[in-house]
């Protein structure tokens, strides 16, 4: 019995040697990448970076997108609503009717390992996006692509799509052996960066590309780490582990700006809070009650108490940078013409409204407009719901009135308004023939003044028509140290990083 | 779990009992007692004297520290962050602790002792169907159950009630199933079975009886395991709907708010922190009682 | 001794048998899967369909299950959607961060326990035991989620001494060890507690003092060693728990750890992350508690015969 009862003692002992191993190698790992010499930018964002592949089921993740604009070149790039830039394509034009977009590559530009990238490789890439029939593919149906020299490649859709350019501004090109097993652990790309190590959901660290096209980056290195935890974040900020920061909850940014080491500011995203009222249901059928609705919650009140940083009272569908924006008149609070306008429309008061949502920031909001609305006698039921169970039920129209940011890709409103309000699209329970026809000619257009001028229109529609409430623009927060210089907003919280230089 | 295990492989008896020392009885043996009580009054009779409607926001009063004043009085631990007053949160909290942890216990106690008493005394068959259907939950992380459950089923009390049955059932089993197996082995049992008396009427009148005060002794135990789970799910934001009152909703909430607006976080958690330590000591006082008395 | 050991490993087999089987009905019995999560909430109804096609959810159930079985016995767990590489792969990278985290809190928790138990069995009854017993009740009961918050808001934001969340280093680890570690704590605290207060009063105790032995050497050298069998037990049983357990507090303090992984993975509905996660939670328990009742029998003959029937 003696001599068995030491054992577990000597296991004891072992687990303490373990783990103080472990302990001292993860201790001197820490100020190695803090102090890790004048050029080491690191950026902690508020999605990890789970997935390096941008063709497949991560594509539009915000991670992977992030990541991919450090790794990878894109052929074109968004600068401001209907305004791009070339990366790897230096001219592109659609033909007529925009169902066939060419693109000329810029010539000479070499992936990370010397290799150079090739027009064959840039259809392979899409081949593989459409392949994997990922939310990158949802923006491609019907598209093929082909290279008919080595520096022209053609995209062709059956349908006639204005805002492929908008699209494909989140496509990147992979080299071809993509497709081997294990590729996008240590991927290699054309992008300004390159991957020194990858832990998935924990930490990419990159390098220079001594080869990219545009210039060698002044850092030395980039660590992207993952610190989902807002407090730690921000307390990783001021500690000086982390150098930049963005989308931070406005609750914090009254703490960042007091920190005299720290620079704050924010910018327009295409982010618009978005609450679709669903038509399909009985009671809220009629326009009337939607926009009464409407009028009853105190929309000014609550985005600037609840959002004082990043929020401003929305006066369109889509946001002001977006390609389509069109300004509208504000619906003002007034909760008694509300009350008297849902009488009037005959609104059975009887019926519990399911208020859906899933993520937790929403829950301050959804709380404050349900008690806006039961002041006017209107019984709102919130339901937060886990995200898969969200989407089941918001594609089976199991909802009432529901509550999402919604962006418009590529800054342009072919992909907001354009895919999500057409009759078929089935997601509003709103069904207009006329907006269909705007909707679908403003889609079909190469003309920027006539797309401009039938969103406009569609726009008009949509909010007079009450589809859903929208109630506030969101605008993208950024927080980094002094020692930053260089940093470009990114609207969609998606910076590069290829020009910023670190001083310490 | 953790407890029922004790409770389970704990069959010596307590060396207290042993002790050479005498002790006096402690005045302060009585406190938890009082304390559940002021808790099980506040739950019944708070909702009456507070008010609070936990959908009404008013935002422009939000984060206020304990003991402003607001448009409707003076928020003696402060405001939410939706302006909602944390005393009512804390008081309404209680009743809502209370239901589910009563409800859960009953159900998952009930559906326990059953099974664990018919697998403890028939053996074969349905005991191993019990015994693996055990194994196979204990190894489950309880977590996907949860997930499961609040999806397929509307948010509400009863979701989160059955979530947490659905695990909890299984001390209760163990515990009646190994005191079964003991008991049916006894004299009185044999003699039972001798005069003809039928299976299912030995083990309603002879042995159950000897089940109640180990079972009693583990609800309690679970009852606060229970009222802590709740917590925990609604923590995860996986437990009740955002109407229903909870502390584990309370705390969560005021995650976010650490650094600026602790109250929303503290207070909720104290008060379920106190409850479940009270409830914990009856437990460990029944629990020493019944293994006690069962050897 | 064979015998018993081939019917607990048969018994283990089928409770894994069990585990992967319910893993695989319960997660295709929530509402939503990986296409529709995939794709968000813009997609086409057209688009889900033939994702769903190409992932091959589009078979029927029984297909699924039966050709889901054939790669489980063969260890295959097959391909994380979401992640892009095997799904075990997935898995056994979180798995060290949360080996990490249970043996940092298994060992708080043996040496903080023992130490509580031998003080307050040391004198059964005494003011000391009475306050060590207690307090390690108040312990085994507070909320551990709640503890580890409030260890958050004094050290990490008021004192400012070690990081909130994340992983990665020791000062991470601190925290949420720490507050896994309570409940635990007091478990072994009040095991170690009866087992010493009872060998306290055996006769070879009584011998050792006689032979003019300090009361540290009586302690340390006669008393502990016979009042370890049941805290080797419980702490098999409970490392098991603790894995499983771990999640809440992962998610409290961001650690990056098997529970994290299986939280996101079940929100993903990235069914093979799911499958492999509990695939591998269960081994652990099934391997812990076996290995726990193996040492319980050996020491103690009499177990064997009375409990595992």
């Amino acid at each position: 019995m003696d001599i068995r009862t030491r054992r577990p003692l000597a296991a004891a002992a072992v687990s303490i040697s373990l783990l103080m191993v472990t302990a001292a190698c993860s201790w001197s790992d820490t100020p190695a990448v803090g102090a890790g010499g004048g050029g080491t930018l690191n950026v902690a964002g508020p999605i990890p970076i789970e997935n390096l592949d941008p063709h497949g089921a991560a594509s539009m993740d915000g991670g992977t997108q992030l990541a991919a604009r450090a790794i990878f070149s894109p052929l074109v790039t968004a600068t401001g609503p209907g305004k791009f830039k070339g990366d790897l394509a230096t001219k592109w034009a659609p033909n007529e009717d925009a169902t066939k977009w060419t693109f000329t590559l810029r010539e000479g530009v070499k992936y990370s390992d010397g290799t150079p990238v090739t027009a064959q490789e840039v259809v392979a890439s899409f081949e593989r996006v459409l392949a994997a029939k990922g939310p990158l593919a949802g923006n491609f149906g019907g598209y093929s692509v082909d290279a008919p020299d080595k520096k022209t490649v053609v995209f062709t859709s059956k349908t006639p799509d204005a805002a492929f350019l908008g699209k494909i501004t989140s496509f990147f090109v992979t080299p071809e052996k993509a497709e081997k097993k294990g590729f996008f652990q240590k991927p290699v790309g054309s992008g300004p960066y390159k991957v020194s190590s990858f832990e998935p959901g924990q930490a990419l660290k990159l390098k220079p590309n001594a080869d990219y096209w545009d210039g060698k980056p002044d850092l030395n290195n980039v660590v992207f780490k993952s610190i989902p935890e807002v407090s730690a974040r921000m307390t990783a900020l001021k500690t000086g582990e982390v150098d930049v920061t963005w989308g931070m909850p406005d609750d914090q940014i009254a703490q960042l700006k007091s920190d005299t080491n720290l620079s704050v500011d924010a910018v327009p995203s295409p982010g618009v809070n978005t609450m679709w009222m669903n038509s399909g249901t009985p009671a809220l059928k009629k326009a009337d009650v939607r926009r009464a609705l409407w009028q009853a919650v105190d929309f000014k009140s609550i985005v600037e108490s609840l959002y004082p940083e990043t929020g401003s009272l929305a006066d369109s569908v889509v946001s002001p940078v977006v390609l389509g924006y069109a300004k509208q008149q504000p619906v003002k609070y007034d909760p008694a013409a509300a009350k008297a306008a849902l009488k009037k429309a005959g609104f059975d008061f009887g019926t519990k409204l399911r208020f859906q949502y899933s993520q937790p920031q929403f829950r301050q909001f959804v709380e404050a407009v349900a008690s806006d609305l039961k002041k006017a006698g209107v019984k709102v039921d919130p339901v937060e719901k886990e995200q898969a169970v969200f989407l089941e039920d918001l594609l089976a129209m199991k909802w009432d009135i529901n509550i999402q940011q919604i962006g418009s890709q590529g800054f342009d409103a072919a992909t907001n308004l354009g895919r999500l309000y057409p009759c078929a699209a089935k997601r509003t329970g709103y069904c207009n023939k006329e907006l269909d026809k705007d909707l679908a000619a403003a889609g079909a257009s190469t003309d920027v003044a006539e797309r401009k001028k039938l969103y406009a229109k569609a726009t008009k529609t949509i909010w007079d028509d009450a589809v859903g409430m929208y109630p506030m623009f969101v605008e993208q927060p950024y927080s980094w140290r002094k020692t930053v210089k260089g940093l470009k907003l990114a609207p969609d919280g998606m910076p590069t990083f290829a020009d910023v230089k670190v001083s310490e | 779990m953790t407890q029922s295990d004790v409770l389970v492989a704990e069959p010596k008896p307590e060396p207290e009992a042993a002790a050479p020392v005498r002790r006096h009885r402690r005045p302060l043996a009585a406190l938890p007692y009082v304390i559940i009580g002021i808790y099980l009054l506040t739950a019944f009779f708070g909702p009456m004297l507070v008010d609070y409607d936990p959908v009404a926001t008013s935002v422009k009063g939000r984060l206020l520290p304990p003991g402003s004043e607001t448009a409707t009085g003076t928020a003696w631990l402060g405001t939410d962050g939706v302006g909602r007053d944390v005393l009512a949160q804390v008081v309404y909290g209680a009743r809502t602790s209370f239901i589910i942890g009563i409800a859960v216990v009953f159900l998952s106690g009930l559906i326990g002792v059953a099974l664990g008493a018919i697998a403890g005394y028939f053996g074969r068959l349905p005991d191993m169907a019990v015994s693996r259907t055990i194994d196979v939950l204990m190894a489950f992380p309880g977590i996907l159950l949860a997930i499961v459950i609040s999806g397929l089923l509307e948010r509400g009390m009863h979701v989160v009630i059955i979530a947490l049955s659905v695990g909890g059932w299984v001390g209760f089993a163990r515990l009646s199933r190994s005191i079964t197996m003991s008991t049916r082995e006894r004299d009185w049992v044999d003699a039972a079975r001798i005069m003809g008396v039928s299976k299912p009427a030995t083990l309603t009148r002879h042995i159950a009886p000897f089940l109640a005060g180990s079972v009693i002794a583990l609800a309690t135990i679970e009852l606060a395991s229970a009222v802590l789970s709740e917590a925990a799910l609604s923590f995860l934001g996986l437990g009740l709907p955002p109407d229903v009152v909870s502390w584990g909703q309370s705390i969560a909430n005021g995650r976010d708010y650490l650094a600026t607006a602790w109250w929303i976080t503290v207070f909720p958690g104290l008060a379920l922190t106190i409850l479940v330590i009270c409830i914990g000591l009856v437990g460990d006082k029944l629990t020493r009682r019944y293994t006690r008395t069962r050897d | 001794m064979i015998h018993y050991l081939a019917k607990r490993l048969a018994i283990g087999l089928l409770t894994i048998w069990g585990v992967v089987s319910a893993v695989f009905v319960v997660i295709r019995l929530a509402p939503g899967d990986q296409a529709t999560v995939a794709l968000g909430p813009g997609a086409k109804a057209e688009e889900i369909a033939a994702l769903r096609h190409s992932l091959g959810l589009d078979e029927s159930l029984v297909v699924q299950y039966f050709s889901y079985l054939g790669d489980v016995a063969t260890l295959d767990f097959g391909q994380s959607y979401r992640y892009g590489r095997p799904a075990m792969q997935a898995v056994l990278e979180r798995f060290p961060a949360t080996i990490e985290l249970t043996i940092a809190a298994t060992v708080i928790a043996i040496l903080v326990g023992l130490v509580l138990g031998v003080v307050a069995g040391h004198r059964p009854g005494s003011l000391v035991d009475q306050a060590v017993s207690t307090f390690t009740l108040g312990l085994q009961a507070v909320p551990p989620f709640w503890i580890g918050i409030m260890l958050i808001l004094l050290f990490a934001l008021q004192a400012k001494m070690l990081p909130s969340a994340g992983g990665g280093s020791f000062p991470h680890l601190v925290l949420p060890a720490i507050t896994l570690s309570i409940p635990f704590t007091a478990l072994v605290a009040r095991m170690t507690r009866s087992g010493v207060a009872e060998t306290m009063t055996e006769a070879f105790v009584q011998t050792a003092r006689s032979k003019g032995l300090t009361e540290t050497q009586v302690l340390g050298g006669h008393v502990l060693k016979n009042s370890l069998i049941p805290v080797v037990t419980v702490v098999g049983l409970q490392i098991g728990t603790l894995l499983g357990g771990a999640v809440v507090i992962e998610t409290v303090f961001a650690w990056p750890g098997l529970g994290q992984l299986l939280v996101s993975a079940v929100g993903n509905r990235d069914y093979a992350v799911v499958q492999g996660a509990t695939f591998l939670i269960a081994i652990c328990v099934i391997v812990l508690n076996l290995a726990a009742d193996l040492v319980n029998a050996k020491l103690d003959p009499r177990i064997r015969v009375e409990a595992r029937r």
